[in-house]
């Protein structure tokens, strides 16, 4: 039960790699092809390498690896980047009353470091509050950083070994990744929901190539999933006439979240194993 | 001009990550706003690993000779049941690499 303060940061640092392992792993195949391939499009070490370290993005890497190989104008290359990337906004806006009380430094780390696999970990109501938790994100966070550019790293020193890896089935790793990260957590029908319709769309938009593909399926399906939420309230409501709108607890609980954050106040390990 | 490129792109991606963690951006998250950002989690994850399901190179591919598929159901029912990440990663990746060898025999 009475952990020291130095024993339940270690746990907490230890649960956040072995959490991210998995995907660390999966995105091998993934980070040897953008290194593999930055090298077979003629880009010297150097940019293959800053590519990981400072861009830090998959899709956005390979595609602007072919673009640039292809000399494409600077500006498509950038306009590319930033559609490609443009679903980091809604991982910010959902977790920017946690994120926004954080020291700079935090901030900033945390930021860059805010992965779609990050994301993906951090959907426990308490994410980030507490100094246990951000040790458990950053060690998350910052694992997946590292190994993402040892991959690249590898891709590149093999580079020009590689056959051309672009067919060879390799995403499927990063797919059955999220089915593991996603199917668990459909505990409701409103997530449910959500879960069909961004199914349906992303691959309706994919075929029609549309551009902003990802980003409209999100959100469409985020918004058929908040209005199951409603309807289902209405109904429950109509039961219980005296049922407390639970939009208001939603607000309570966040905003008493920050209080917490702000305090640092250190939380048992139990709580969050 | 390669490296101006990859620097402009890593402000980009810098940019779209950071921007609405910034505490002096005026923007305050309502209930029903917040309520609605709950579902982004399952719903961009999703909207990533399907389309790489039944998207082969433009085309819809819904068949039993399609090993993505195959697999994909098999990882789909295992994460269901079992909840764990390694076990489903597990049984996807092994149905995964046998249907495609039987398929191609």
């Amino acid at each position: 039960m009475a952990l020291s303060k130095k024993k339940a940061r270690w746990l907490m640092a230890r649960k956040g790699f072995f959490d991210m392992l998995p995907l660390n792993l999966a995105v091998l195949p993934w980070g040897i092809l953008c290194g593999s391939l930055a090298v077979q499009r003629d880009f010297s070490a150097l940019e293959a390498i800053l590519m990981p370290l400072i861009v830090f993005a998959g899709s956005a890497q390979l595609v602007a690896i072919e673009l640039i190989a292809n000399n494409a104008s600077l500006a498509t290359i950038l306009f590319t980047t930033f559609i490609i990337s443009s679903r980091h906004f809604l991982y910010g806006l959902a977790l920017r009353d946690k994120l926004k009380v954080l020291p700079t430094k935090w901030r900033y780390g945390l930021g860059f470091l805010l992965t779609d696999e990050l994301f993906a970990l951090s959907s426990h109501s308490k994410s980030f509050v507490g100094q246990l938790r951000l040790i458990y994100a950053v060690v998350a966070g910052g694992s997946f950083y590292v190994f993402w550019l040892l991959w690249n790293v590898a891709g590149v020193i093999a580079g020009s070994y590689l056959p051309d890896l672009t067919h060879l089935g390799l995403d499927f790793a990063i797919a059955v990744t999220f089915i593991a990260l996603v199917i668990p957590t459909v505990i409701n029908l409103p997530i449910l929901v959500t879960v069909i319709v961004a199914a349906i769309l992303s691959v309706v938009f994919k075929l029609m190539a549309f551009e902003l593909d990802l980003v409209a399926a999100a959100l469409i399906a985020m918004y058929c999933g908040y209005l199951t939420d409603r309807f289902q309230h209405k109904h429950k409501r109509v039961d219980k006439p005296d049922d407390n709108d639970s939009l208001d607890e939603t607000h309570n609980e966040s905003s008493s979240d920050n209080v917490t954050s702000k305090k640092h106040s250190s939380l048992s390990v139990e709580d969050k194993l | 001009m390669t490296l101006l490129t990859i620097v402009l792109m890593a402000l980009i991606t810098f940019t779209t990550r950071y921007l609405f963690i910034h505490p002096r951006l005026p923007v305050r998250l309502g209930a029903k706003m917040a309520k609605l950002l709950s579902f982004s989690a399952p719903a961009v994850l999703t909207a990533i690993w399907v389309p790489i399901i039944f998207v082969q190179q433009g085309e819809l591919s819904v068949s039993l000779q399609n090993p993505y598929l195959i697999s994909a159901t098999l990882a789909v029912l295992t994460a269901a049941k079992t909840k764990s990440i390694y076990f489903t990663m597990f049984i996807g990746l092994i149905t995964f690499v046998l249907s495609r060898y039987l398929l191609s025999v």
